[in-house]
């Protein structure tokens, strides 16, 4: 910054030059404020735990998707976090990609931790995310094969298939079941969002007669192929409170939701039964964006995240299923009954493959939207 | 803040050199009286100049800039528009949900400008008022109002049931986009054809009328032409507004009738493809330049038939 004063420049060219500056500050603002040095401690981390008072002076910003679920992630681990390390945590959201790409190529980054879709989060490893340090995150009590180089599970939920009991007598018990408009006819919500996750295109698939083992690449012609037999039928959400409201206001009367929204919906009175056996698992994440002004900080957040009590607080909050498989939430039978990691609703759901899925997301994505469009 | 503030007006900063105090004394003396009368109304508009170009057509100019040049140079962006038929449907659906939005809003609004004209000034501040309620109130609320109004088990439907119709599916489709888009944009249409139609002397529909012509004849052709500027002024405010509509459409439309303003955000935002988002932005501007100007020439081609020189456009 320059520091050439000139006491005779005029009102008016003196304004000019606020508007200005204030165009170029808004472009700059708060850049610099190098990595505090953090002592995080000897040992091997522990999730769910973080040493006292280590970051003192630290600020951080966790960044979700709103509403009862980053209310539910606020409660169980991030402010306790922020109580026990001393750092002073502070909230944004929703997501949006676009913010982050934005501040990584500005090179000013200003979300330390943010939950994402896991596709996404796999597809821009290295480029708008950064690998995690797993020196810092324990991922040991985290179901196996769910934690990646950039990104842990933040939690897990499934894209449920849920239909009105009230409307069918003889109950659908399949994909086959969703896509048979003349033994169930009705409308049939889906998500219309651009951000498409496994459940309808596995489910088109499995209902056009692919064996469940041989589901992988998906043949995604096919899948739109057989969509297009029940385009008439479909109507779209576009986030989740449309869902519930969907549900609860019976204008549909099949659907695929996301678990936490059918809970939320059937907690509502909304008369709604899942079929486990034609959902889909899939999870979010939590990840650090490239560049972020305090990693090691925003990875003791993470391994605080995943701890035991963390997990189960967390599901108890927002229905939605734990990432540490000690964790043993309290529900009621409804929460009981969505709740994706009992047993009896883990044995019937499939999980999608997050690796053929993370390759191809922005192909599926972009065919996805053209198809959805059209 | 102070720094940067004086940063701005450094000797080489690239201000015009009149403006700059002390070098040019001299000139400036030599002219002082007439200079000064110019030189101040120039510098008053400097501020929002500053804004103009900070905030219109420097992003303008980026995201032309981004469609040839986001994530290479080259124009595969235009490529790829160019080779998918859910692109060209998503913009010529968007034209089209903008032209019968101005048709709607003129059908509706015509009559109540006309009535407004003809009504005392009582009644016609009681129906500027009605008119310009829904001004008053956020967008988001009226969008969401109508959702629980439209959906299919809302009120609208449950009225239609009781006399034996329905249910009609009026959100989550063009249909929906049209009414909240009309209730958006009506008092663009009512206000300028208000305003051109009470210039219009109504003693000349009289005389047209002493003259032997019937009542609808002398509102065709005397009254209607006369008001045209309002009608073109309007349905051009309403169709361009309308273009560029995203709550409205993103609330009461459906992915499947996306408009250009929430496939520029799907692309943006959830495919992180900016160049694409930059190349439909490029092209509707296009679009709607091609559309007003094609419109100003039949403007002029029909005013000089009309043997008026005059110019709206």
């Amino acid at each position: 910054m320059y520091k050439t004063t000139n006491s005779r420049v005029k009102p008016t060219l003196g304004l000019a030059a606020a508007a200005l500056s204030v165009l170029l500050l808004a472009g700059c603002g708060g850049a610099g404020a190098a990595p505090a040095a953090v002592d995080l401690g000897s040992g091997p981390a522990v999730a769910g735990t973080v040493k006292k008072d280590a970051l003192k002076g630290v600020n951080l910003t966790f960044v979700s998707y709103g509403g009862l679920y980053q209310d539910g992630q606020t409660a169980a681990a991030v402010t306790p976090f922020g109580k026990e390390s001393g750092a002073r945590i502070l909230a944004d959201g929703p997501t949006e990609y676009s913010k982050i790409k934005a501040q990584v190529e500005s090179s000013n980054v200003t979300w330390d931790v943010v939950d994402t879709g896991s596709y996404w989060a796999a597809g821009q490893c290295g480029t708008e995310l950064q690998p995690l340090d797993y020196t810092i995150i324990d991922k040991s009590k985290v179901p196996a094969g769910l934690a990646g180089k950039c990104s842990v599970p933040a939690m897990q939920y499934a894209n449920v298939f849920v239909y009105n009991k009230d409307k069918y007598k003889d109950a659908p018990t399949s994909w086959k079941d969703f896509f048979d408009t003349k033994k169930y006819p009705g409308k049939r919500a889906i998500d219309g969002t651009e951000n498409i996750e496994g459940g309808i295109i596995e489910g088109a698939l499995l209902a056009d007669g692919v064996p469940k083992d041989k589901l992988y690449p998906l043949d995604l012609k096919r899948a739109f192929k057989k969509l297009d037999t029940i385009k008439d039928s479909l109507v779209y959400w576009t986030t989740g409170a449309q869902a519930q409201q969907m549900l609860e206001s019976k204008e549909v009367d099949m659907a695929v939701v996301w678990s936490g929204r059918a809970f939320g919906a059937v907690k509502n009175g909304a008369p709604f039964e899942p079929v486990w056996n034609a959902s889909v698992v899939v999870m979010d994440t939590l990840t650090v964006p490239k560049n972020a002004k305090n990693p090691k900080a925003s990875m003791a957040l993470i391994n605080y995240y995943l701890g035991k009590e963390q997990q189960e607080k967390l599901t108890e909050e927002t229905s939605y299923s734990p990432v540490n498989v000690e964790a043993k939430p309290k529900l009621d039978a409804v929460g009981k009954k969505f709740l994706i990691t009992d047993p009896a609703v883990a044995s019937k759901t499939m999980v999608c493959n997050f690796d053929w899925w993370g390759k191809n997301y922005t192909n599926v994505a972009e065919q996805w939207v053209a198809w959805v469009a059209k | 803040m102070s720094s940067t503030l004086s940063n701005a007006v450094r000797p080489d900063d690239g201000v015009d050199p009149t403006m700059r105090p002390g070098r040019l004394r001299p000139r400036r003396d030599a002219q002082a009286p007439a200079r000064r009368g110019r030189l101040g109304p120039a510098l008053l508009i400097l501020p929002a100049l500053a804004l103009a170009l900070g905030i219109f057509a420097y992003p303008l100019a980026e995201s032309m800039w981004r469609s040839i040049a986001d994530p290479q140079p080259g124009v595969q962006n235009y490529q790829w528009f160019a080779a998918s038929a859910a692109n060209w449907a998503v913009l010529g659906r968007t034209l089209w949900v903008a032209f019968l939005s101005a048709v709607i809003c003129l059908a509706l609004a015509y009559p109540y400008a006309y009535f407004m004209t003809i009504s005392g000034p009582r009644l016609r501040t009681a129906l500027i008022v009605i008119v310009l309620i829904p001004f008053w109130t956020s967008l988001m609320i009226r969008s969401f109002a109508w959702i629980i109004l439209l959906q299919d088990t809302g009120l609208a439907n449950q009225v239609l049931s009781w006399m034996g119709l329905g249910p009609f599916h009026l959100i989550r489709n063009t249909t929906g986009i049209l009414i909240g888009m009309v209730q958006v944009l009506l008092p663009f249409m009512v206000l300028p054809l208000y305003s051109a139609m009470k210039n219009v002397d109504l003693r000349l529909v009289q005389a047209a009328a002493s003259l032997g012509a019937r009542p609808i004849v002398a509102f065709t052709r005397v009254f209607v032409p006369l008001a045209m500027p309002g009608v073109v002024s309007g349905s051009l405010l309403v169709f361009i507004q309308a273009l560029g509509f995203y709550i409205t459409p993103a609330l009461l439309g459906s992915p499947s009738q996306m408009l250009i303003s929430q496939y520029i955000y799907v692309q943006v935002n959830g495919q992180l493809q900016w160049g694409r988002g930059s190349v439909l932005g490029v092209l509707l501007l296009v679009a709607t330049l091609l559309l007003l100007g094609l419109l100003a020439l039949l403007m002029r081609k029909s005013r000089r038939a009309a043997g008026d020189e005059g110019g709206l456009l």
